[in-house]
């Protein structure tokens, strides 16, 4: 893509009126002289380029950060436009999933509000200009030894960076980089310290653990790691006929994780009552510890925890999380190295110094030259005022996607490109490096953080390709062309991933004297849809329901029900919680699993300027924080008015016969088998086992963790619009698979989800009521929308028992888009094999058909059927715990007919005798026996 | 019912006094003359606020889509289809009045029948523009005929909205069919008393060349009678279809095989009820008195008393059959009516229907005109929310908890339904300014059987 220069002078606030009039009249005569259609000419291909065959989608692989560590992807690409992002199952932090990040990272691409021009104090700047600037300012600080001259990035992983870096040090030996990642987990690093005398990383592996205790951590929430904690644990406990193992999960929290939810015994306590139950656990293990008296029934609930512990030495674990204190964190270690948990520790390798080391420079005035790069102090610590202390640096440089709240007070402002449309590598959390190679050309004048790096150490125009070839130059000796091709195909680079360590014995920590803060505390978590803020001006993610709550387009203050009632709060509410003065507004959301007195809320909302989509939306929680923290004491809460809380499910509890809506058992009480009896019809029942196929799906309610990687791989995949917060105050959600959450029964704060896509019923209730035949089977039973049929009577959505089709209520993705979505760019993430739907149209899931339609043609083509596993649905491919089994039901050695088979199966809504394709396993539970209440 | 078999004092429909040229003159002065007029322009004045909200409404919804009324994913139908079953409703009663009780001899009926029919015709009107606006793309509606397409798609037959599109379509043709045939002869009277010729010309035409002679007559006659047969048929069958549109399905709550028979019931009701309204506002503004008499009020009062037993009745079998059926989702539904978010219209919805018309017990209730006219308004009122909870109760307590969503109304759903109520009477005071609202040869051949 080509900028043409304007010829006018830019628009600046020194407009005069008559500058105005000039503009205007020129514009008048460019209009006149403009007239009539631009001279096109269009071209065949001389020279086919290689591999480009028009209508054929390409997959590269390539890696995209989150939290500054790499996820392995495939990218498929049409005709030069990335429009799908899937796991790479070669890599070790992808598995062949996704998580919702990686799925999204295709709008961002193409979001209009990406920053696309170098700017000085705000203004259009050339490259020239900051080059000649920098260059002069450099030389000064050569002179001094590199002093004052600073890198602040966020979380990083690139071994390319890394090694430009330490040139950097060598070049200036003044030079100094930070690194600021406003969801560190201080507990950890500290109780690691505190445990082995060092920093540490710890991976558990949770495939290989039979008991599981979390102390408020929540490892199967967002994270660079989060698909492979989701993958370990759901791969022990997926319960088939001949594997009735399953591990078992005690989630100690004070507020509601997913993880909690998924767990089979979960204890809603106060933050000091869970730090107390892990010192009687350690105890109970035989550590010499004295520690406060328990609560006699808390006391009996970890006796059975110990003995659960002691029993599985080798594969028990336990996990603190980051609002626990250190020495919670130490205790876990020393638990874990007591159990012989399956732990990795791996040495941390952060050579960075950290953020407030540089705001005591930049106040001391020490800094004369500052990068930003990749980080937003100005949003996620507003409580350090970056404002006041950038202005002592005469140059500051920002270096972001967007124009953001830090690069607002930056002298200078250089736009990154996207991870989709630049080269570079990134390492794995657990440090497997691989390649990040672009899909497309930038689509707008940018620069990588590497050449900017890279020019700061002397060189110019060096090109990303060539800074990343540097620093892997040496791979592959003088097969360097063959590894460098190879690392590229798989995504992955082998044999790099550093070696775990022994870390030593374990101390145990001094334990100082829980606080016996009984004022109301307030719980941070990372959002589990926007991250750390970074992603808020994505509209899949805002749109996207969080697991628990359900809530979309900002977030909400969690609260127990006794509490709300206490304080004479109903659910919407808009609360003003402050903390030594600062204050921010947030509506409620009552929701069981809050211990007394604690509140949830999660960071990454609120952003002023991430851009159209993002700005306003949510309250930040950042706001909250003084430096860091996790955990506030000392809140105080009063009612205000002014926000609103959005969500697409309402009702949590299940009111209705839950064996036919979602039937929860524990793993020793199990049901029969069910022998399906057909039912009487007095219609004439279709036989579609003579059909080539018949497609049905298989979702496993005990997998599904609720992360939303299949929501949004559906959305990506189909096209399906996002609609805006006010059209879903009016309950218009256009997802076509949503996952339902509901209470367990035991009303601890645990939840079940269950993913609702199109049943795909044989006997289909939308079809007979559609007046036009819109709603149609076709002949493989599924159940087809033809949308240029459809006249939108809705009577299919209203017959539909399960509510699974979304109707385009306005032109949500043809001509009445949200924000800015309509912008020009927007349509190039548009799956060019499923049709964009009008205004006035019913939609649906449609098991991917475009999917299936590809195989079937790539199956005829060679002659021969399609092999089971050969369709993979958008939703089934994303899912990190391989929730989703599909294949056809009349090929007998597919998963989908075996797992029809299994005692915990059953259909949705059953005795309607729709005769649903896509059918349901339980969720199982596995409660210790030991304990009251082990129902499941 | 036998109201005027006897010469009994106390069953005499019209006043001892009335005669054939008094009868006449009393109808067609209004139309021929074009003394004080003023009320009717007042009248017209004060509808077309409605006509031009209504206009601009239904601008908007095929300039801005369909989303801008306030249905949603769970709430897929609302205003646009109550008030669809509503004034279908409404337009039962009018062909009823006349089919069916001049099949059963009720000479009653002569004094509303008339204008009854143009409420019917008006009404089935303004009923037949909801499931087209209603559309997500209302341009296409056609896709429901049988059209030879280059396609070759034809309507889906199995769906009970292609059975609703014919039943709408012939009730609407038959009833315009039915309401021009009574026409004629009055038409004739008005050519012959037209003071200009453009009237002439215009009731001429209409008249067809009536002459009155025993021919005509016995024609007519026979032709009325055979389409009064066909009619009964049609007034129940639309009603019933209507009805179908709900039990053909699986929802909880709609499929239920009381639903057409209870439909027509209800149609009926709110029927007379808007009899009663447009009764007595015709009495009072064309000075009717002698015409349309307490009688009759107390006539229709009493087929009101027996529709709000049969709807009591209806009510309690649907509460019943849940329970007794024993499905959670049936059960929980009616548990949700009473007790949900919409629970206060729903006990209003009893109040209105149910409980207050049983003051037409009572024979002095029957007779004073403010009691009918009030207690047919709530019975209007009644039956919108009838057919309004019959929707938001049934898809927004469907058989996913976490799919029930409530209903927020909008602008236009307001605007939709309040506006065509003025168009309704706008159309109307048109139909009392132009045309004899009261059927003159009908009243005389009643007068004459009075004073036999």
């Amino acid at each position: 893509m080509t900028h043409e220069v304007s010829p006018l002078p830019p628009l600046g606030s020194a407009l005069s009126r008559r500058s105005a009039l000039k503009l205007l009249a020129a514009n008048i005569a460019l209009i006149t002289a403009g007239c009539g259609k631009p001279r096109e000419e269009i071209l065949p291909y001389v020279k086919m380029p290689e591999r480009l065959m028009p209508g054929i989608p390409l997959q590269f692989a390539s890696t995209l950060p989150l939290g500054g560590y790499g996820r392995g992807v495939v990218c498929t690409s049409v005709e030069g436009r990335p429009i799908k992002v899937s796991g790479n199952p070669l890599h070790p932090a992808s598995l062949g999933a996704t998580d919702l990040f990686a799925e999204a990272h295709v709008l961002s691409l193409y979001d209009p509000d990406r920053s696309t021009t170098c700017r000085r104090d705000g203004q259009i700047a050339a490259y020239v200009d900051l080059e000649t600037e920098l260059a002069a300012r450099l030389d000064k600080i050569k002179a001094k030894n590199g002093e004052g001259l600073r890198l602040l990035t966020g979380p990083i992983s690139s071994p390319t960076i890394f090694r430009q870096i330490a040139a950097l040090k060598e070049k200036y030996p003044g030079f100094a980089w930070h690194r600021h990642d406003p969801l560190e987990d201080g507990s950890a690093r500290r109780g690691a310290t505190l445990a082995f005398g060092q920093e540490l990383k710890i991976l558990p592996r949770l495939a290989d653990a039979d008991v599981i205790v979390t102390f408020d951590s929540d490892p199967l929430g967002s994270g660079p790691w989060q698909i492979v904690n989701a993958e370990g644990f759901a791969r022990r406990r997926r319960v088939r006929s001949g594997s009735k193992a399953m591990s078992r999960l005690y989630a100690f929290e004070s507020v509601p994780t997913v993880t909690g939810a998924k767990a089979d015994h979960r204890f809603t306590l106060a933050p000091d009552q869970i730090g107390a139950a892990a010192v009687a656990l350690a105890q109970g293990l035989g550590a010499n510890l004295s520690g406060r008296e328990l609560p006699v029934e808390l006391q009996s609930v970890v006796t059975a925890v110990v003995k659960d512990c002691s029993d599985n030495k080798g594969h028990a674990l336990v996990l603190a999380g980051p609002s626990q204190a250190p020495e919670v964190h130490a205790l876990a270690h020393w638990i874990n190295q007591h159990l012989a948990a399956p732990i990795t520790h791996q040495a941390a390798s952060n050579t960075a110094e950290p953020l407030h080391k540089l705001l005591a420079e930049l106040d001391a005035g020490e800094v004369s030259a500052l990068l930003i790069s990749g980080t937003n102090p100005a949003y996620d610590t507003p409580a350090l005022r970056i404002a006041d202390r950038l202005r002592r640096c005469p140059f500051t440089l920002h270096h972001g996607l967007y124009r953001d709240e830090t690069a607002a007070l930056c002298r200078w402002h250089v736009p990154e490109p996207h991870p989709l449309e630049s080269w570079g590598d990134l390492r794995a959390l657990d440090g497997t490096p691989s390649l990040v190679q672009p899909l497309i050309e930038p689509l707008y004048d940018t620069r990588s953080l590497a050449q900017l790096l890279a020019f700061f150490a002397g060189a110019t125009d060096m090109k990303d390709y060539d800074l990343v070839r540097t620093t892997w130059a040496a791979q592959g000796g003088t097969g360097f062309e063959t590894w460098w091709r190879k690392a590229l195909e798989d995504g992955v680079i082998v044999g790099k991933t550093p070696a775990s360590i022994q870390p030593g014995e374990a101390r145990l920590p001094t334990l100082v004297p829980g606080s016996k803060a009984t004022s109301p505390t307030l719980i941070l978590r990372p959002d589990p849809t926007l991250y750390d803020g970074s992603f808020a001006n994505n509209a899949w993610l805002q749109e996207c329901p969080k697991p628990l709550t359900k809530g979309v387009w900002g977030n909400t203050l969690g609260i127990s029900p006794d509490d709300a009632a206490k304080l004479e709060i109903e659910d919407g509410d808009t609360i003003s919680i402050s903390v030594e003065g600062r204050e921010i507004l947030a509506p409620v959301r009552v929701q069981e699993g809050h211990a007394p007195s604690v509140m949830s809320l999660a960071l990454g909302n609120g952003r002023v300027a991430a851009g159209e989509i993002g700005n306003g939306v949510g309250a930040n929680a950042f706001a909250l924080r003084s430096a860091g923290e996790w955990r506030l004491d000392n809140v105080a809460i009063r009612k205000a008015s002014g926000r609103t809380a959005y969500s697409t499910q309402k009702l949590f509890v299940i009111d209705g016969d839950r064996e036919e809506i979602f039937p929860v058992y524990a793993l020793a009480h199990l049901p029969a088998a069910k022998s399906e009896l057909p039912k009487p019809s007095l219609l004439p029942v279709h036989d579609y086992s003579q059909a080539d196929a018949r497609w049905a799906m298989v979702v496993d309610n005990t997998s599904c963790i609720g992360c939303n990687a299949c929501v949004l791989a559906c959305q990506v995949e189909n096209n399906v619009p996002v609609i805006g917060p006010e059209e879903i105050a009016r309950n218009r959600d256009m997802h076509w698979l949503r996952i339902d959450a509901y209470a367990l029964d035991s009303d601890d704060g645990r939840f079940g989800f269950e993913p609702v896509p199109c049943m795909q019923c044989e006997t289909a209730p939308c079809e007979p009521v559609c007046p036009v035949e819109a709603s149609v089977h076709d002949s493989e039973g599924l159940n087809v929308q033809v949308y240029n049929r459809c006249i939108g009577t809705r009577f299919c959505e209203a017959n539909c028992p399960y509510k699974v089709r979304r109707f385009n209520f306005f032109g949500y993705a043809d001509g009445q888009e949200y924000a800015n979505l309509a912008a020009e760019v927007m349509h190039l993430h548009n799956n060019p094999d499923v049709t964009v739907r009008a205004r006035g149209v019913m939609e649906k899931c449609t098991y991917c058909v475009q999917r299936i339609s590809a195989a079937r043609r790539g199956a005829e083509k060679e002659m021969r059927p399609i092999r089971d596993g050969e369709v993979r649905t958008a939703c089934q491919s994303a899912c990190p715990t391989q929730a989703i089994a599909f294949g056809n039901l009349n090929r007998q050695d597919s998963a989908v007919v075996r797992l029809r088979e299994e005692q915990q199966h059953f259909s949705l809504l059953e005795s309607l005798n729709t005769k649903p394709r896509t059918t349901y396993l339980a969720d199982i539970r596995n409660p210790n026996p030991a304990l009251p209440e082990s129902r499941g | 019912m036998s109201l005027v078999q006897s010469a009994d004092e106390d069953l005499r429909l019209l006043p001892r006094d009335v005669t054939d040229a008094r009868i006449t003159a009393a109808i067609s002065d209004p139309i021929i003359d074009k003394r004080s007029r003023w009320r009717w322009w007042i009248a017209v004045v004060i509808t077309l606020p409605f006509v031009g909200a209504m206009i601009v409404a239904l601008f908007g919804l095929f300039v801005f889509g369909v989303g801008t009324w306030g249905i949603n994913t769970t709430n897929v139908w609302g205003f646009a289809i109550a008030n669809y079953v509503w004034w279908i409703g409404i337009g039962n009663a009018g062909t009823l009045i006349s089919s069916l009780l001049l099949l059963t001899r009720q000479p009653w009926r002569a004094s509303i029948n008339r204008f009854a029919e143009a409420m019917t015709l008006f009404s089935v009107s303004i009923a037949g523009i909801f499931p087209i606006i209603h559309l997500g793309r209302p341009q296409y509606f056609y896709w429901l005929a049988p059209y030879p397409s280059t396609m070759t798609v034809w309507p889906q037959w199995r769906s009970a909205l292609v059975w609703d599109f014919w039943a709408i379509l012939s009730y609407l043709l038959f009833s315009i069919l039915f309401w021009y045939l009574g026409l004629i002869p009055d038409a004739a009277t008005l050519r012959d008393r037209a003071a200009t010729w453009p009237t002439r010309l215009f009731f001429g035409a209409l008249a067809l060349g009536w002459r009155g002679s025993a021919l005509h007559w016995r024609a007519h006659k026979k032709l009325q009678i055979t389409m009064a047969a066909l009619a009964v048929p049609l007034v129940c069958s639309v009603h019933s279809i209507v009805g179908l549109d709900f039990a053909a399905s699986l929802m909880p709550g709609w499929q239920e095989p009381i639903f057409p028979p209870y439909f027509v019931v209800g149609a009926m009701y709110s029927g007379f009820a808007m009899v009663v309204i447009l009764s007595t506002l015709i009495r009072f503004g064309l000075h009717l008195e002698d015409y349309v008499t307490t009688k009759h009020f107390d006539a229709m009062a009493l087929i009101m008393l027996m529709a709000s037993l049969v709807m009591g009745l209806s009510y309690g079998t649907e509460w019943f059959t849940s329970w007794y059926g024993g499905e959670h989702a049936d059960r929980g539904l009616v548990a949700f009516e009473f007790t949900g978010h919409y629970d206060v219209l729903f006990w209003f919805l009893l109040l209105f229907n149910v409980v207050l018309p049983q003051v037409f017990w009572w024979k002095a209730a029957r007779r004073r005109l403010w009691i009918v006219f009030l207690v047919s308004i709530g019975i209007l009122i009644g039956m919108w929310l009838e057919r309004i909870l019959i929707i938001w109760n049934t898809l927004g307590h469907n058989y996913l908890p976490s799919m029930r969503h409530i209903f927020i109304t909008s602008l236009t759903d307001w605007t939709l339904l309040i506006g065509p109520l003025g168009f309704f009477a706008f159309l109307f005071l048109l139909f009392a300014r132009f045309f004899p609202v009261i059927s003159m040869y009908e009243v005389r051949e009643l007068a004459a059987e009075e004073s036999r």
